[in-house]
């Protein structure tokens, strides 16, 4: 029995290309499962982008980091990275104590939201839109095969695909081909790329701050 | 550069709350007044009316951004609100700003500007999404606070609504009062405006995009030239204190991050140590700047980071946890984020002393309640003139008996933060005499005869008196970076506005923080020979100076308008010793050109800067009726002239000024700006110049252009 916190553990020094059955998909996604779940996961080259709340000082350049690189323009829609939606009230949105929960109005942690390359919507996409590069690991759109449909980002566990409706495509992060412009423009580090071995510790660090303040 | 034109969102939002019209006006009748304060005061240019009071229907007050917010160019979170105050004798016009995330979200929703006038038959808010706006009832929010106003505008709306609002202080009209948006950032001076219109606040999404003209490549080429130059808070270009990395260090710059300074209350307790120039994905962490406002040892204790506005990586907000907020103090939230005079004014208020936990306590309970209650505090003026009052036991010739019984005077003797919670409540409230204190300067001086002319007070004259602060004797505006910065350069920036000048032009560079010899070079290659006095130094006026004056306000001008931070730019001083420390006044218009598309010099652009200047200067004769803005309204405090007795103007050791000097700089002033120099109004040759020839034709026809 391989656990959710074990199986990256466990993965430390193994090969890219191996393959696990297990849970690693619910252990990046934050999806339930239970162990037993009989899907077969490959652990691919590259990586995940993770925030540690702490460290992040809400100054979006990420998002516009992300946004200037993808699309041109600047905006959070088009951004890959989430922030300004979690930005002000925390994961759950305004709460009656919002005073005590996470956000710029409540505690003042703020926790921006990222992909973890895993494979819902490469699942859900009824036109195998989005695949696997085998270089970096992140899952791409090809906007040739896209047709805007939204269920990827309808099905995403971290709610960080969006639909611009500009041109009716979906977009998520792609890593930026292995050199992540969010990262280098992070002015106290708090967004950085993990590769699966070390992401463990950082997902950790992050799911810290997923649930309400009780 | 590509043939898009970005920037601009593309319409200016105009709401008549009377009427409950709203309409769209394109924005590019306004591109020749750049954005922001500019499009603020056309519109309030166009809609003038004789003798409106800031409270009125027919006054409007504006929202606005320019070309760069939005756009994620570094610094680019400010917005300009625009309109007549209630705080200045013939409610003229003035603006106020916040940082934040509002101005982008209102581009991303469509809009460079939101205009609102008339009065809504009961309480309500606006709301936007994108292109969809809504005039909704504000029964359930008239009454909250501005943190609960947040919280519920957001909860109707959705978590990422950015929000603009007043709290109980704008609600019922005290002249001292704020709009405020998430995160501690709050504009000062119209709260009354929006209370007086029943509008509770602003809430918008935006899910569009600022478009960028220029490529990737070249805006991340930009934005790292600029990380390259850029320093702390206020262009602090050295550290605080002697580090490994560094050539030079001076106490005043705001680069607090060392070995010791921590964010203490951060969930995994984070020592800053060095933050070299260099490190790029640590400058977060280089303007930690608690200890300037609380001590170091509650700094260490109650920091859990820095914080900010959109698209800025300097970060000189402070997000604290403060326990005893709630334990003690029975307050909602144990958190606060603020800046500067958040934490100042009560502070100043209580005359506490820096180190002491009553001052640490006093900074964060009172930027609580202010901000809560949206109360403003005229730049200090409500704390020092309070603070004088108190101490020389003026009030009890001044509050009814009863009132002066009533006040808890005993908290204050004692140094007690808990006094803020009671005199905050009477001024947000207009409870008795004393909340007169939250009028318009020039009502308080004639309602309590400040002036001079109250034998209960021995005739005591504010604007004889240093230590409150008063520093413009017509308009009442406050000391704001002005005699006590570079003399004559801080003194001439500070009468040409109707509040305190909110200008850091000229701080940016004389508090960065290099030795004052390297200073003075950068200011001679600039503005010529003498354009920086030593400190505390002063030589008579001389031409370098005009310039160096004349350069700030553009250039703040210029910010106001893009909309850009001015309490980081310009950047005439930079970390990087290969550069020789300089850094470069051209990164505007580098801005401008890649955001825009439309190629423009740094000249270009602040000529477009200056014609706002010169369009705010036809505005405030109009609306004073009245063009001798020599004698009428760039007049200084006696205690300008007059502090200091035992030196003469030009000694070592004071900033003491001269009038005939002040005459002398006026004349140049005024030259240099094309002004008349006989009463400081636009000439009508100046404003042809800057096609304001309109302008001119209205002031002709009232008698008020010179000549």
């Amino acid at each position: 029995m391989i656990t959710r916190r074990g199986i990256l553990k466990s993965s430390m020094g193994v090969a890219v290309g191996t393959v696990y059955h297990g849970t690693l998909i619910s252990f990046l996604t934050g999806c339930g499962s239970d162990n037993s779940s009989p899907e077969v996961i490959e652990v691919m080259a590259g990586g995940l982008m993770v925030v540690n709340p702490v460290m992040c000082v809400s100054c979006r350049r990420c998002e516009i980091a992300c946004s200037w690189n993808h699309e041109g323009d600047c905006s959070p829609t088009l951004a890959r990275v989430k922030v300004e939606r979690n930005m002000n009230f925390g994961p759950h949105g305004v709460q009656f104590d919002y005073q005590t929960q996470h956000g710029e109005c409540g505690d003042g942690t703020v926790v921006p939201a990222t992909c973890r390359q895993c494979e819902v919507c490469t699942q859900v996409c009824p036109q195998q839109a989005i695949s696997t590069n085998p270089l970096t690991g992140a899952k791409i759109i090809d906007e040739e095969r896209c047709v805007g449909c939204g269920y990827c980002a309808d099905k995403c566990p971290q709610q960080v695909i969006k639909v611009v409706r500009s041109k009716m495509k979906a977009v998520k992060c792609d890593l930026c081909n292995g050199n992540p412009a969010c990262a280098q423009v992070c002015p106290t580090g708090a967004i950085k790329f993990y590769p699966w071995e070390e992401a463990e510790a950082a997902l950790e660090q992050y799911e810290k701050y997923t649930g309400l303040v009780s | 550069m590509s043939n898009k034109i970005g920037g601009w969102a593309g319409k200016v939002l105009r709401v008549n709350l009377t009427t409950s019209s709203i309409v769209y006006e394109p924005i590019e009748q306004y591109y020749d007044y750049i954005g922001g304060m500019g499009i603020g005061y056309k519109i309030l240019w166009d809609d003038h009316k004789d003798d409106i009071k800031a409270t009125d229907a027919e006054n409007i007050i504006v929202f606005s951004a320019g070309p760069l917010s939005g756009s994620g160019v570094i610094c680019t979170g400010r917005t300009t609100i625009t309109s007549r105050s209630p705080v200045i004798e013939k409610h003229l016009i003035a603006d106020g700003h916040f940082g934040g995330h509002f101005s982008p979200a209102m581009k991303f929703a469509g809009f460079d500007a939101i205009a609102i006038e008339g009065k809504a038959s009961r309480p309500v808010w606006l709301k936007i999404v994108d292109d969809k706006v809504t005039i909704e009832p504000a029964d359930t929010l008239w009454g909250k606070g501005i943190f609960d106003t947040h919280a519920m505008i957001a909860q109707m709306m959705g978590p990422n609504a950015q929000v603009a609002a007043i709290g109980q202080a704008g609600e019922n009209q005290v002249p001292l009062s704020v709009i405020m948006t998430q995160g501690g950032h709050s504009a000062g001076g119209h709260g009354s405006v929006m209370g007086s219109k029943n509008c509770k606040g602003i809430g918008i999404i935006g899910t569009g995009a600022v478009k960028i003209a220029a490529s990737n490549e070249k805006m991340r080429a930009l934005d790292d030239h600029i990380l390259g130059i850029i320093g702390a808070n206020n262009n602090g270009v050295v550290p605080s204190t002697p580090q490994s990395w560094a050539e030079y260090s001076a106490p005043i710059s705001r680069w607090k991050s060392r070995p010791g300074l921590k964010w203490g209350a951060a969930d995994q307790e984070i020592d800053l140590g060095e933050v070299p120039w260099n490190e790029r994905n640590r400058i977060g962490f280089r303007t930690s700047m608690a200890e300037s406002y609380i001590g170091v040892e509650y700094a260490n204790k109650w920091m859990k980071r820095t914080g900010g506005c959109h698209s800025c990586p300097i970060r000189c907000f402070c997000e604290l946890k403060v326990p005893e907020l709630k334990s003690k103090y029975n307050r909602k939230s144990e958190h606060i984020s603020n800046v500067c005079m958040g934490f100042l004014v009560p502070q100043y208020l209580m005359g506490t002393k820096n180190g002491t936990e009553a001052h640490a306590m006093a900074g964060v309970l009172g930027a609580q309640i202010l901000d809560d209650y949206g109360i403003w505090c005229n730049y200090g003026l409500i704390s020092h003139i309070f603070k004088f009052l108190k101490t020389n036991d003026m009030f009890k010739h001044l509050l009814p008996e009863d009132e002066y019984n009533s006040i808890p005077w005993a908290l204050w003797d004692n140094q007690d933060p808990a006094f803020l919670i009671d005199f905050y409540r009477r001024i947000a409230f207009k409870e008795g005499e004393i909340s007169h204190m939250a009028d318009g300067l020039y009502d308080l001086i004639e309602r309590w005869g400040l002036d001079g002319t109250n034998p209960a007070l021995g005739y005591w004259d504010i604007h004889k008196e240093s230590k409150t602060k008063v520093f413009n004797k017509k308009t009442n505006a406050a000391v704001h970076h002005a005699s006590e910065t570079a003399g004559q350069v801080g003194t001439l920036i500070n009468v040409v506005f109707n509040r305190d000048a909110q200008c850091h032009s000229h701080i940016n560079i004389v508090n960065s923080g290099l030795p004052h010899d390297m200073t003075a070079a950068i200011a001679e290659r600039k503005w010529g020979e003498g354009a920086f006095d030593k400190v505390n130094w002063y030589t008579p006026i001389n031409a370098a100076k005009v310039r160096f004056a004349k350069w700030s306000l553009v250039k703040n001008v210029l910010h106001d308008s893009l909309t850009l931070c001015n309490w980081m730019f310009p950047l005439l001083a930079s970390p990087d010793k290969n550069r020789n420390y300089e850094g470069d006044s051209t990164i505007e218009s580098q801005m401008f050109s890649l955001v825009t598309g439309i190629e423009t010099s740094e000249t270009e652009l602040d000529f477009k800067a200056e014609r706002v200047l010169h369009l705010h200067r036809a505005l405030t004769i109009l609306q004073m009726n009245e063009s001798n803005m020599r004698e009428e309204h760039d007049v200084l405090s006696d205690w300008v002239y007059d502090m200091d007795p035992d030196k003469n103007f030009g000694q070592e050791g004071t900033i003491k000024m001269d009038r005939a000097d002040m005459q002398t700089s006026l004349d140049m002033f005024y030259e240099a700006f094309g002004w008349d120099i006989q009463t400081g109004a636009p000439t009508r040759a100046t404003l042809d110049k800057f096609s304001l020839g309109f302008v001119a034709d209205r002031l002709a026809a009232r008698g008020l252009l010179p000549g």
